[in-house]
């Protein structure tokens, strides 16, 4: 089942298109990771899936619905830009936001508490967060996102901001929901939480889709990167683009090989074989999804 | 209870009624009822104004006392005679001269009141008519008082005095060991041949009916004076002095005509002022809210449960339960000061509350209230939703509140004058003033045609101010930056940016 289609949705702010034509689906269950620089597109097109805001043209289907608020209810949605009410209490705070999703007060507080527990704040729970500290407001924050144990969770940048303790308790809270069978699209600029965490991803460059699918799908749009030990330079070599010595240790030298686009190492290495070409180191690199983004949506934007 | 609209609603009433602002304000209107009768009573001051008589002739400054006494007198049956009217206890004593309300009590009439032994005697009689809890009659203050002449003012030159009365009056510094004056006036030996004038001394304008007093006294005296040198007997000039004409007083009883009008409009005019000031407060409490719902960004995650028009109501709702709140409470703490005291308050608020005892224009008040309401809550609302700061919101703030509070004195007074005057009624038909207009005029009575179609131009405008101002504070939640300008509000307000 999908849990989140885009089917060719634009979105237009007076002159300036913020999305373009975007499609893509998440299937039930996975970790979607929603990829792209600032400005690219991605909080506009998280807000059109909640109805915060409306879709100039397209149709989105969120757990085989049209958006709108009657969806709350298996929804989960921590923005980009967070804030708690001040004079509210920590617990407070959960249960209110558990009620606009349809809990019932009883079921909010005592999933708010379950909440607070396991994030270390049980004892925080009648503090009002103005009294808190900022990483403490942060888990409450996650809390109210998560409160409704959503069928869907839709992160928006979920790490900016969060020191390194919070930002592990996330990808813990994400696993964890991930396991219970919750869908969870999170959009990012910081290419190591989606890499640990993706399932599949897509990568946006202002407002259009430039690419979608799983990790090892993303790393193989980039061409094959060898390093060789050999004596003689590997650039004759069938599939190889470009060969660039490195290094050199007793009579050997290292090879940084690239290879042309599609070419399989596995080729290079029979070809090795049949030609006998000595070698002695044979080692595939595999790129990052951060030399993927950079490759993909270009130098400007991976930088941001 | 899990619609949006009251769970939004009821946050916003339990976050400002956490704030300590609010319950000041709450607990201000009983403790000012509480406190204001004692502290009348702490300051009140006699309004009494002691007159020294420096008398050369002999005879005019017993006259001058009798007629000050006698004219106080006629003060306290007039009074008392208001009041047996307006407590219905003339049928305490049918014959006493203080159940005529008919006419001005001639001095007969008054001096045989003094002769039936006067205020005392007329309030033992009345005790008698009055059930154990009513107000008592207060008599009134007298409105002068003749104070002793110090030998040494009474044997000073005309000229001395003009030296040394000045210093007396009213000094700035005082002295306590000598009664406080505010007249003197000397009347010379021969005043009665118009030869040397009576003077009087005061540091401010001669006031109007100890002028009178003199007057009609002295002329008296010098009319006998001439009546005698005319050949006239002393009992035939004697008896010109007494004939006076009767005059009849014709005016509406106790608690009627205009009376009725002001007593009528206390109530109607303090909802006014209620909605007035309840609005600036819960307004500015909810203004508050709302600018920091958006910075501190925590709207986004509100609008992803509720829609921004469910946020708004919900809003709405919150404040008008706050505004309402405050207003029961200051209406039921009134009431309870009405039944449970005696007094002023008591004598006030009973016929007050009497317009609420037709359904009629108790239905109409809380439309107006409620209408009133809604129509500044979406103001401060939409003011709120444009503001990152307090500070952005009171440029926006100020120059409505002076645009729709400064003209509310000007209503009061103009009910009061005259609930039906044009000003007031063209101001009935202006949608921002038509709730303060309509409610304070809703004791004076309104006709039913003005009631119908100032409710219906005002319900159209609020409808038209959640539409128009409804399209600004969806576009402008999830904005930031820069206050937005006129023209870009005009723009939002036409619908041409929205999300």
């Amino acid at each position: 089942m999908t849990a989140l289609l885009l089917d060719h949705v634009t979105k237009d702010f007076g002159d300036k298109r913020a999305v373009d034509d975007l499609s893509f689906a998440v299937r039930d269950g996975e970790v979607f990771g929603f990829l792209g620089g600032n400005g690219a597109g991605k909080t506009t097109s998280l807000r059109m899936v909640l109805d915060i805001i409306r879709p100039t043209s397209g149709r989105i289907e969120i757990l085989g619905r049209a958006p709108g608020r009657e969806n709350s209810a298996d929804l989960g949605f921590l923005p980009e830009e967070r804030g708690l009410y001040r004079t509210m209490t920590a617990l407070d705070t959960i249960t209110y936001f558990g009620r606009l999703k349809g809990m019932t007060r009883n079921d909010a507080r005592s999933q708010g508490k379950i909440l607070l527990d396991r994030f270390g704040l049980g004892s925080s729970a009648g503090t009002k967060v103005e009294k808190l500290s900022k990483g403490m407001a942060q888990k409450v924050q996650l809390a109210t996102a998560v409160v409704n144990a959503p069928r869907l969770l839709i992160l928006d940048e979920p790490f900016s901001g969060l020191d390194p303790v919070n930002q592990g308790l996330l990808e813990d809270e994400i696993r964890r929901l991930s396991k219970a069978g919750s869908t969870i699209v999170f959009s990012t600029h910081v290419m190591q939480h989606a890499e640990r965490l993706c399932d599949r991803l897509l990568l946006l460059a202002d407002g259009r889709k430039k690419f979608e699918g799983t990790q090892d799908e993303a790393r193989a749009t980039l061409p094959a990167r060898l390093t060789l030990a050999a004596r003689t330079t590997p650039a004759k070599l069938p599939g190889v683009a470009s060969a660039v010595a490195i290094g050199e240790r007793d009579g050997w030298k290292d090879w940084d090989v690239r290879l042309k686009p599609g070419g399989d190492p596995a080729d290079l290495l029979q070809a090795c074989t049949e030609k006998s070409f000595a070698l002695r180191r044979f080692e595939q690199s595999r790129p990052s999804l951060h030399d993927v983004f950079i490759h993909i949506v270009g130098g400007e934007e991976g930088r941001a | 209870m899990n619609n949006p609209i009251f769970l939004v609603a009821a946050r916003e009433f339990r976050q400002i009624a956490a704030t300590k602002g609010f319950w000041i304000t709450l607990l201000i209107i009983p403790l000012a009822l509480a406190i204001g009768p004692i502290a009348g009573q702490l300051m009140q001051k006699s309004h009494t104004e002691n007159v020294m008589l420096i008398d050369r002739s002999g005879q005019a400054a017993a006259a001058i006392t009798r007629r000050i006494e006698l004219d106080h007198q006629r003060q306290v049956l007039q009074s008392l005679s208001r009041y047996s009217e307006s407590h219905d206890f003339d049928r305490a004593d049918p014959k006493a001269v203080w159940t005529q309300h008919d006419h001005y009590y001639s001095d007969a009439e008054v001096q045989a009141f003094i002769a039936s032994g006067g205020a005392e005697h007329a309030k033992a009689v009345l005790s008698r008519a009055a059930p154990p809890k009513t107000q008592p009659f207060d008599e009134p203050d007298r409105d002068y008082r003749i104070v002793s002449t110090p030998p040494a003012i009474a044997a000073a030159s005309p000229a001395e005095l003009a030296k040394r009365l000045p210093g007396l009056i009213n000094p700035p510094k005082k002295d306590h060991a000598t009664e406080p004056l505010d007249y003197a006036v000397y009347i010379p030996a021969d005043f009665a041949s118009g030869r040397s004038p009576v003077q009087l001394w005061s540091d401010g304008p001669p006031p109007g009916e100890l002028m009178g007093v003199l007057q009609d006294t002295l002329t008296r005296a010098m009319r006998l004076h001439f009546l005698e040198a005319q050949g006239v007997k002393p009992q035939m000039a004697d008896a010109a002095q007494l004939i006076a004409p009767m005059i009849a007083v014709n005016r509406p009883a106790a608690g009627k005509g205009h009376e009725q009008v002001i007593i009528r409009s206390i109530l109607p005019l303090l909802v006014s002022y209620l909605l007035l000031m309840s609005l600036m407060l819960s307004g500015s409490w909810m203004l508050q809210g709302t600018v920091e719902e958006r910075s501190n960004k925590l709207i986004e995650a509100v609008l992803a449960c509720v829609s921004p028009n469910q946020f708004m109501y919900g809003k709405l709702l919150g404040t008008i339960a706050v505004g309402l709140t405050m207003v029961a409470l200051w209406v039921t703490a009134a009431i309870v000061a009405a039944f449970a005291t005696q007094g002023m308050i008591a004598d006030f608020l009973r016929p007050a509350l009497e317009p609420l005892a037709h359904p009629g224009v108790a239905l109409a008040m809380i439309y107006y209230f409620l209408a009133g309401y809604l129509m500044m809550s979406m103001i401060f609302l939409t003011i709120g939703a444009m503001s990152d700061s307090f500070r952005d919101a009171q440029a926006y703030l100020s120059p409505i509140i002076l645009v729709i509070a400064m003209p509310f004195a000007i209503i009061a007074q103009a009910v009061l004058r005259d609930p039906n005057s044009l000003g007031i009624r063209i101001m009935s038909w202006i949608p921002i003033y038509t709730p303060f207009t309509m409610l304070a005029r809703m004791g004076a009575g309104v006709s039913l045609w003005e009631v119908i179609g100032c409710g219906i131009t005002l319900a159209a405008f609020v409808a038209l101010e959640v539409i128009f101002l409804g399209r600004v504070f969806r576009a402008s939640l999830l904005g930031a930056g820069s206050k937005p300008s006129l023209a870009r509000i005009g723009h939002l307000m036409r619908g041409r940016d929205s999300a």
